[in-house]
């Protein structure tokens, strides 16, 4: 069997978990947010040392939000669900 | 501090210059990862942490001592309990609040007879759920403090203790104390009277002017069983707010008596849908012939649970 | 990537509710057992009860209910189909457990005297607990864990159970999604503790991850467990829960029935008759819904200004507190509007309802040193205290079969197999992102296998099923993250056979809308008062067969089954 081919289109998603830089304090080598998504689509972004969302799979749960050492991550409900 | 840090082993090990760097930020968040480790050896370092320079960081190793039931960790909470910053104390309070064994309870009976009113009422409201008798006098002083949210954790200390001599302290409370939640509460608190003795002071909270002290006095009545309340119950169920009737007509049913049974048969026509279901439950457990005809109307109720609340209780006449 | 072998005694999978409590009891059974308890998330926060449980629906507290009573309240609440020795051993435990998480320090109501806060919600027994401050049990779990020493693993995704030469269980086998890693855990014996398949029909909103349950539980245990060839129960008892339209989380009627608050029909009526948390009463819901009076919704406005702030400090506070800002979102406050409710896309678990994993009262399922417990392990109706009380038993058994049992022996072919299927989206150049594939899989669920169920629709979604089945092996993860969607994909495609086999198999209607077949309207008690398994055959197809059901240990006497008669519906039809 022939392997098919595919074309892939780059699609933008506006995303409800948001990170306040100025109280993140990833750099510092936090990462409570991270740890606790059950999901896992929270990243720390290395070159500048801030939490951010990676993935679009959020449960809108609140751990991150919640476990935040510094009050830094804001939970929104998803713009499909809103 | 230093003898304790250079002792962790492992992954640990590097956790230890971050534990004692400038930044109280690196501290706070190395503080975190040690507590993750769940190892009994570094509580010592996170009781040290409690004396941190930091605010942030001490609030933070009051959080992670969250679990940790022994005499030690206690004491240094309670100390927190004067710190000079709001969210240190708030979560030494907290963290407090949670502990479990009796032990633990000891260091902070020294905090109950305070004179900082936030102390003593953290001190008391951990104690509550110790049930440490010991806690017992501190609560008494405490029901007359001036602070209401000290007199609430008193009142807590004793209902939990189940203090048979603390009784009449807690009905003058009950009737009288200016602030409405201590005189719900110490209502609460009469359930677990013996004897009639607290009747006085729960009818007189039957008519307080805040429901939700009338709500508690019909539960509380209710749970007592008694017989001396039935007038005052259905004086209720006739004339209070749909809420406190609905626990008046619990209290009735509880109680048996078939004096009840016409203002039950009256409530069975409110408009509240939950009151007529409580009446018709109350008129099933009273079990009395007397109440057929009206159960029977109720059976065809425009609310569901009315009409399964009434076929229910039929059958329960149907048995007596 | 790199290939891990390592071996235990024992091998707990799945850290949220029930796993913990099994890891600990296996522990706190034998210290000297080396016990891993193995998680996807992280234990910490995972599971159905991330973010806590504002109460227990079915406790069983002496002087409030009866062991008995529960066993006969959830027999006629399941339609009959029960084991009533899963269910009596559960409720005659339930006490129990409820004093241990009390001593662990999980918080229950109490009143003023200190007294367990029991609240009158059904008619029969009472059986509620509130929790108002319920939202740190995962952290009491995670400290007792820390206690008792138990290893953990966070970030391993489960894919298959290891299965011995000689048919008992092995281990398992998983990756980490973060590393790609590749993970060969030998163990004597193994718990299942994955949750419910939350993942299976996909939300009104289209959105893959706003899901009922937790999306984490995307029915990996149910899949495993069926491809280790265990027996599994009543899938075709579907989970559908009354919920917050849109918000799609729980609109806590049990937490807000004491304050006053209820479910209405558009004029503002009560509508429910049933008084149990069962398929009859989504059938009642399914009918308010479409019919004349619908839409339903929950209905607060009448309460005091002072209930209504209690009843906000718990909803928003526990379980699901975004539900807060979901309101404020809306601009729905209690006071002022009723709340719109809707029922949720289907899913298996027997938490809520009856689907799972075939076990008996020691958590036991039909392969030798496989246990199961939670929201999928088959004892119905079980939620969140049940799962506690399953843990336990599941870790005391597991326990008991490693101290008795050496490991079993597995051909190294069966540990290559695995690794090619797990690693294969990794290392193909292009292919089919796990996403697309699971929105249109799921899709077809809804599309065909949404109740009320009709045979010839569930017939053409097996063929959508099958035709998906071949996309599974076009799939393509750019990175070990997109591997865990893929692999899940592979676990809901099993879930989605399997809710469409067992429910062909059963021709009659029961349990209300979970499995009302329009062809087949009426219960058949004749040929259909029994257990409908699901395996892997000799011949590793999916198979159904009947089990019979095992005689009653609570008789079910006529006054009784007449008492709970009454708070059924009587209504026949079923719109289609």
């Amino acid at each position: 069997m022939s392997f098919p081919t595919f074309s892939l289109a780059q699609q933008r998603t506006s995303v409800p978990v948001r990170i306040d830089d100025e109280k993140c304090i990833a750099d510092k080598g936090c990462t409570v947010c991270v740890d606790v998504c059950p999901l896992d689509v929270l990243a720390i972004d290395l070159t500048r040392g801030k939490a951010y969302m990676a993935f679009d799979e959020c449960w809108y749960c609140m751990p991150c939000e919640k476990d935040c050492p510094t009050g830094a991550v804001q939970v929104d409900i998803p713009y499909l669900l809103r | 501090m230093t003898d304790t840090l250079s002792a962790l082993s492992g992954d640990l090990a590097a956790l230890a210059p971050r534990l004692a760097a400038g930044d109280a930020t690196i501290r706070r968040v190395a503080l975190i990862e040690l507590a993750d480790d769940g190892d009994p050896e570094h509580v010592p370092l996170l009781v040290a942490a409690l004396a941190d320079a930091d605010a942030g960081v001490r609030s933070e190793a009051a959080r992670l001592l969250a679990g940790w039931d022994d005499t030690d960790v206690a004491a240094a909470l309670a100390a927190r309990l004067l710190d000079d910053d709001a969210g240190v104390r708030a979560a030494a309070a907290q963290t407090l609040s949670e502990l479990k064994s009796q032990d633990a309870g000891v260091p902070l009976l020294p905090w109950a007879v305070h004179e900082d009113a936030f102390a003593r009422s953290a001190a008391l409201r951990a104690l509550r759920e110790l049930r440490l008798p010991a806690a017992r006098d501190p609560a008494l002083a405490a029901l007359t403090h001036a602070d209401a949210g000290v007199r609430r954790e008193a009142v807590g200390v004793l209902g939990w203790l189940k203090t048979i001599d603390a009784l009449p302290a807690l009905a003058g409370l009950a009737r009288h104390d200016t602030d409405a939640e201590v005189r719900r509460v110490a209502t609460g608190a009469l359930g677990f009277a013996a004897d009639t003795s607290v009747a006085p002071a729960l009818l007189a909270a039957l008519g307080d002017d805040h429901w939700p002290v009338r709500e508690e006095a019909a539960t509380t009545l209710g749970k007592l069983r008694l017989a001396t309340a039935t007038g005052a119950l259905i004086a209720t169920l006739e004339q209070d707010i749909w809420q406190v009737r609905i626990k008046a007509a619990r209290a009735l049913g509880l109680i048996g008596d078939a004096a009840a049974l016409p203002a039950l048969i009256a409530s069975l026509a409110h408009q509240a849908g939950n009151l007529r279901k409580e009446a018709a439950i109350a008129l099933g457990e009273i079990g009395n012939a007397g109440a057929r005809a009206a159960l029977d109307v109720a059976t065809a109720d425009p609310d569901p649970e009315v009409r399964k609340a009434a076929r229910l209780a039929l059958d329960r006449l149907e048995a007596a | 990537m790199n290939t891990i072998e390592r071996e235990v005694d024992v091998l707990v999978i799945g850290g949220g509710t029930a796993g913990p409590m099994a890891a600990v009891k296996a522990k706190q059974a034998d210290p000297n057992l080396k016990v891993l308890l193995l998680e996807k998330a992280h234990v910490k926060r995972s599971g159905a009860i991330s973010m806590g449980m504002d109460g227990l629906n079915n406790a069983v507290v002496p002087g409030f209910a009866t062991p008995e009573q529960y066993v006969r309240e959830i027999t006629a609440a399941n339609d009959g189909i029960v084991n009533q020795k899963t269910i009596l051993a559960y409720a005659e435990n339930s006490y129990a457990m409820i004093e241990e998480l009390d001593r662990w320090g999980v918080k229950f109501e109490k009143d003023e005297t200190g007294d367990y806060a029991m609240r009158k919600v059904h008619h029969m027994g009472t059986y509620v607990l509130p929790m108002p401050e319920g939202h740190d049990i995962k952290k009491v779990l995670y400290r007792q864990l820390k206690k008792t020493r138990v290893e953990i693993t966070n970030r391993l995704v489960a894919t298959r159970l290891i299965v011995g030469d000689d048919g008992r269980i092995a281990g398992t086998f998983a990756f980490d999604c973060r590393t790609g890693d590749f993970h060969v855990v030998r163990a004597k014996s193994v718990v299942l503790a994955c949750g419910a398949a939350g993942r299976l029909g996909l939300p009104a909103s289209g959105y893959l991850f706003g899901t009922y349950e937790n999306p984490t539980n995307a029915g990996d245990g149910y899949s495993m467990a069926y491809h280790a060839g265990a027996e599994l129960s009543g899938i075709e008892c579907f989970q559908i829960n009354p919920l917050i339209k849109d918000y799609n989380g729980p609109a806590c009627a049990y937490v807000t029935g004491p304050f006053g608050g209820y479910t209405t029909n558009s004029r503002g009526e009560r509508f429910i008759e049933c008084d149990y948390w069962s398929g009859q009463m989504m059938e009642e819901f399914h009918n308010e819904l479409s019919g004349g009076n619908g839409p339903v919704f929950l209905k607060l406005d009448h309460l005091a200004e002072e209930t209504i702030s209690q009843i906000e400090t718990i909803l928003h506070t526990n379980e699901r507190p975004s539900r807060g800002r979901f309101h404020a979102g809306r601009g729905t406050d209690y006071r002022e509007r009723m709340v719109e409710m809707h029922i949720s896309e289907i899913g298996l678990c027997s938490g809520h309802s009856a689907s799972g994993v075939w076990v008996d009262e020691h958590a036991a399922t039909t392969v030798p040193g496989l246990f199961s417990a939670g929201d999928m392990a088959c004892v119905p109706h079980n939620y969140m205290l049940g799962a506690f009380v399953y843990g336990r038993f599941a870790g005391e058994s597991a326990a008991r079969h490693a101290q008795e049992h050496g490991h079993a022996r597995v051909s190294a072919s069966q540990i290559d197999a695995e690794r090619n299927r797990v690693w294969a989206p990794l290392l193909r150049e292009s292919g089919l992102p796990p996403a697309q594939v699971e929105y249109k899989l799921r899709r077809m669920v809804n599309d065909y296998l949404q109740p009320p169920k009709v045979t010839r629709k569930m017939l053409l979604g097996l063929e959508r099923f099958e035709a998906i089945r071949d996309d599974l092996e076009l799939l393509h993860a750019r990175n070990p993250h997109e591997l865990m969607r893929a692999m899940e994909v592979h676990a809901i495609r099993d879930c989605a056979e399997m809710a469409a086999r067992a429910s062909l198999y059963r021709t009659e209607s029961r349990w209300g809308l979970y499995h009302a077949r329009v062809d087949y309207p009426e219960r058949n008690d004749a040929d259909w008062r029994v257990h409908v398994q699901l395996h892997k055959n000799a011949a590793s197809e999916m198979a159904c067969f009947k089990r019979p059901l095992e005689p009653y240990v609570i008789a079910m006497d006529q006054d009784e089954h007449a008492a709970y008669q009454k708070l059924r519906i009587h209504k026949e039809a079923v719109p289609a």
